[in-house]
């Protein structure tokens, strides 16, 4: 059936909705293109059948066609287009560097327009002000300047802006300032503790 | 050294610095960390907070932490042990302890720089001369002694004779203070026990400063009441400091009669009252209460038949019909559960239980939350010492750390459950012991081994809990037996520890209280100098001394050195 | 585009001088609230964030010069978190739109005159024609290029995200509004819908008749 493939790209996004990345799914875009190729191809022949052999009927097929490869069209479309969606989600949420399982399943374009959209991002943000503002900081609005975080893995050292030098280890709990570890909160080395 | 004032010396010194806080694994300290914690959110003082649940423990620790550190905090833990020897310090570390074990390693008492105890001084401990001596004057004797030897001539000689006198007036006064030092420190650190609680001395703090609050109120409460019952503290002592947090329950829950002004139903209101001696009846059946509290099992003697029909009696007594006592208590009949608690203790008095109430507090918020404080320290006791396998003992430290927030109620449900557990278990294993006369006399001492094979073994494996299994078994065994000097003799306890480096935990209890005394453990020294006799592989980790651990093949020959000690 | 905003930086300028802390404070937060409630691109308040942004950094000095322990330093750090925070959202809600909506929002700009305000700064326009051309490469080498050769045009316009003018918010007047029309599109003027604002009084209705409002800052979006 035609059009079948191209739902299952769709479909393919459906499921992931979490957020979780798949894997860019080469064979099936290369499939639904070899579909449309096909589609195009047959429509062709039909359109010459038509014009110079004269035979009628054959109008019906050609728009069954067109009408399928512009249903591929859009939705090959919307699969790429949300994948990026998900991509720019990504860059906002674990930073300028993929985690290495995240990057696996990208493809080598999908890359090409994150690294791209990572420079025009950083370049903007640089813009702003004198010596910039980072946008991926500061995702809620602060309740307290300082919070009680707990440790859930071993993280090592970490040094806050004003050079002291906190050891995380698994199950010890800090008081710091808010600011200094909210990207280790985002990462999932520390929980922040409600009293 | 002491502080005296202790806001000014130690809070303030802390006050815009970062602190490492040490805190150890019971719930005295829990408490006292949760007040603590709470002043430095007011404040915004930067900690990190990790539990310790020995010594290694500990100097792993500080060695971690140590860098860049000014400022450490310890909670029950430390004060036993030379904090400057062990742990080798920089000259600009500074050390608080709060800690309610006993007795202070001198050095620490009588360090003027970097060691500061927040406990208030006793009068047990030796006076600095009797200690320390500063060596000059035995230097100058030893030179002297050393260039004299080679030139005797007249003149010198009469020197001689006059420096030699000298010299042994000196030695013999040495050697008498010698002796005399030697005295003080052996009746000092003969026997460990336990001085005021940290939770109290933390609240006490929180008041100085005017920042406390009912929920620190509360917290100090429920240290204090764990003290009273691990039996670290006897009855009289709890009676005068309940006393005291009841001035503070007085002041900070005032509540006219007029009804307008009462607060919302959902803050917290602490009362003062006298409470029944039952372990959890509040969130049990009064049956289950009566069958596992040590106060009842032991004096109605419910291992024995005969004492299974006295608590039928007693109960027939009160005049509670049989089904609703084994009714969970929150169900049983309205008109009943008013009445119950006088039935109870009209009834007792017949029955030989004069000693079942005590007075203790408990908290109130919202509807449904009635705890009380008996219930409270248990369930947080129970948590802590969890067995179950999922988090590791720091991670069960950390859930008993979020179970007393008033947010958090679920856990504190949670820990009763397993507080349960535990009588349960305590229970059953308690009337093994005593059906198969597996406590043994050894002349100046009882003991019991508790065999692993049953389910109810691993609980044993933590040091509270098998500390009130102890407590249990010794006050169960003197009810039964005939022998009166069974009254004085103490305890040890061994159980397995873990299964894989073949351990043993062993614990020592002192003997029952009498006289409302309260008693001395002996067994730190006792433990330690067993050990070292028969070189046994054990490991004084604990800060409490009266707890050990030990490998299982040496057990036999550690207990004969042991008995042939304390004979 | 770079002179209309010449003008508006020189407008500003003469204005900047008379405006308190307190008072840029206050139209960032309205300008924040206004941006996250509308389904479009409002105006860009580039100057706003600028002038906070300074603000920041003189507080963040003052701090650096009291000494340790000052009371009123954890009460301007609060301070600075919190319009930090502001600022932040503003913009990333901002940059959110522009992603989604960027060939609207592109097309809009292209086809602005040139006295009116434009509705990016120089660094958003920026950022939106990279984006742009970003995601339409990718698309075009991935997909189009490889398609029969009359569908390989992108078609923005019927394709791309509109914002929806028709969504409903709430605003709050803060100027008394009279004959607002509420439904400008129909032709039949008879049934057209006229209402007055009160001054202070809350609504709720269609973003699309209102949004001129909202520029002129007479209602408030919440």
């Amino acid at each position: 059936m035609f059009g079948e493939k191209v739902l299952e790209l769709v479909q393919e996004l459906q499921r992931s909705r979490d957020g979780t990345m798949l894997p860019f799914n080469e064979d099936g875009v290369r499939k639904v293109l070899e579909e449309m190729k096909a589609l195009y191809d047959q429509n062709q022949a039909d359109v010459v059948s038509t014009r110079e052999e004269g035979q009628s009927g054959l109008f019906s097929g050609v728009q069954l066609r067109h009408t399928c490869l512009e249903r591929n069209q859009r939705c090959l479309l919307a699969y790429l287009h949300n994948r990026l969606a998900i991509i720019r989600n990504m860059r906002w949420e674990f930073g300028s560097v993929l985690p290495a399982d995240v990057k696996q399943n990208l493809s080598d374009q999908e890359f090409q327009w994150f690294t791209k959209y990572n420079k025009s991002l950083a370049s903007y943000m640089r813009s702003l002000g004198t010596g910039g503002l980072d946008l991926t900081q500061d995702r809620k609005p602060p309740k307290s300047l300082y919070i009680e975080v707990r440790c859930l893995v071993d993280h090592g050292e970490f040094e806050t802006e004003d050079g002291t030098i906190i050891v995380l280890k698994k199950n010890s709990q800090h008081f710091l300032q808010r600011s200094q570890c909210e990207h280790l909160i985002r990462q999932g080395v520390l929980e922040h503790i409600l009293s | 050294m002491f502080v005296t004032d202790i806001r000014k010396d130690f809070y303030e010194k802390v006050l815009h610095k970062r602190v490492l806080v040490l805190v150890s694994f019971d719930v005295d300290a829990i408490c006292a960390c949760k007040i603590l914690k709470a002043l430095f959110h007011c404040d915004s003082v930067q900690y990190t907070l990790v539990p310790v649940a020995g010594k290694m423990d500990w100097e792993r620790v500080f060695s971690e932490h140590a860098e860049q550190l000014e400022f450490v905090v310890m909670i029950n833990c430390g004060a036993t042990l030379d904090i400057l020897e062990t742990l080798q310090p920089e000259e600009n570390v500074t050390f608080f302890v709060c800690d309610s074990h006993r007795p202070m390693d001198l050095v620490n008492v009588y360090n003027d720089t970097q060691v500061k105890l927040l406990m208030s001084p006793e009068e047990s401990i030796p006076k600095y001369e009797d200690i320390f001596r500063d060596d000059e004057s035995d230097d100058e004797d030893d030179i002297g002694n050393d260039s004299d030897g080679s030139e005797p001539n007249g003149k010198r000689r009469r020197f001689d004779e006059d420096v030699l006198e000298r010299r042994m007036e000196r030695r013999r006064k040495r050697r008498e203070w010698d002796g005399h030092r030697h005295q003080l420190l052996f009746d000092y650190e003969e026997f460990s026990g336990y001085g005021q609680s940290a939770a109290m001395i933390m609240y006490d703090l929180a008041w100085k400063m005017s920042k406390d609050t009912n929920d620190l109120l509360w917290w100090a409460i429920v240290g204090l009441t764990d003290q009273l019952l691990s039996k670290k503290i006897d009855r009289e002592t709890y009676v005068l400091e309940a006393t005291e947090l009841n001035r503070h329950v007085a002041r900070h829950n005032h509540r006219g009669d007029e009804e307008e002004d009462s607060v919302s139903i959902n803050s917290m209101r602490i009362s003062f009252t006298s409470e029944l001696q039952l372990a959890l009846y509040r969130h049990w059946s009064l049956f289950e209460s009566l069958r596992h509290s040590s106060y009842t099992a032991c004096n109605l003697k419910l291992w024995t038949l005969k004492g299974f029909k006295k608590l039928h009696e007693f109960l027939a007594d009160m005049g509670v019909p049989l089904s609703e006592c084994k009714q969970k208590f929150s169900a049983m009949d309205m008109g009943l559960k008013d009445n119950v608690t006088d039935w109870l203790v009209t009834s007792a008095r017949k029955f030989g239980l004069e000693q079942i109430t005590l007075s203790s507090f408990h908290a109130q918020y919202g509807f449904k939350n009635k705890f009380c404080a008996f219930d409270v320290a248990y369930g947080v006791n129970a948590l802590l010492e969890s067995v179950e396998t999922e988090k590791s003992q720091e991670g069960y430290f950390l859930e008993a750390l979020d179970c007393l927030s008033r947010s958090n109620i679920d856990k504190l449900a949670h820990g009763l459950e397993l507080s349960k557990r535990q009588f349960r278990a305590t229970v059953n294993t308690v009337q093994s012991l005593l059906d198969m006369t597996q406590v043994i006399s050894a002349g100046s001492f009882l003991y019991a081994f508790i065999q692993e094979g049953t389910p109810d073994t691993r609980y044993f494996a933590r040091p509270n809990c098998l500390g009130m299994l102890a407590r249990f078994t010794l006050e169960a065994y003197v009810k039964m037996s005939k022998n009166r000097k069974a009254r004085t003799l103490p305890l040890v306890m061994t159980a397995p520890l873990n299964l894989e480096t073949g351990t043993l935990l062993v614990v020592g209890i002192p003997p029952l209280p009498e006289l409302e005394q309260s008693s001395k453990n002996f067994f730190g020294r006792a433990f330690e100098q067993a050990g070292k006799k028969t070189s046994s592989r054990i490991l004084h980790d604990n800060f409490d001394s009266s707890v050990i651990e030990m490998k299982n093949e040496d057990r036999s020959k550690f207990f004969d050195a042991l008995i042939s000690l304390l004979t | 585009m770079a002179s209309g905003d010449d003008d508006i930086t020189e407008e500003w300028s003469d204005d900047e001088v008379e405006m308190t802390a307190a008072d840029v404070q206050q139209k960032i937060e309205e300008a924040w609230l206004n941006e996250k409630f509308a389904p479009d691109l409002l105006e860009s308040k580039s100057e706003l964030v600028d002038c906070m942004l300074e603000q920041i950094q003189q507080m963040e000095s003052n701090i650096s010069r009291c000494k340790k322990g000052d009371f009123r330093i954890s009460v301007h750090k609060m301070e600075i978190d919190r319009i930090r925070y502001i600022l932040n959202s503003y913009l990333r809600i901002r940059l959110g739109k522009i992603e989604k909506y960027f060939h609207n929002i592109l097309k809009k700009e292209a086809a602005r005159k040139d006295d009116e305000p434009s509705r990016l700064s120089l660094e958003e326009f920026a950022f939106a024609k990279e984006f742009a051309e970003n995601t339409e490469n990718h698309f075009k080498s991935v997909a189009l290029r490889h398609m029969p050769p009359n569908l390989q045009a992108l078609e923005q316009d019927k394709r791309a995200p509109k914002p929806n003018l028709d969504a409903y918010v709430f605003l709050r007047a803060n100027q008394k509004q009279e004959q607002v029309l509420i439904e400008p599109e129909l032709e039949d003027d008879q049934n057209a819908e006229v209402i007055d604002l009160e001054e202070g009084a809350q609504y709720i209705m269609r973003y699309q008749p209102i949004a001129s409002l909202v520029t002129d800052a007479a209602v408030s979006l919440i």
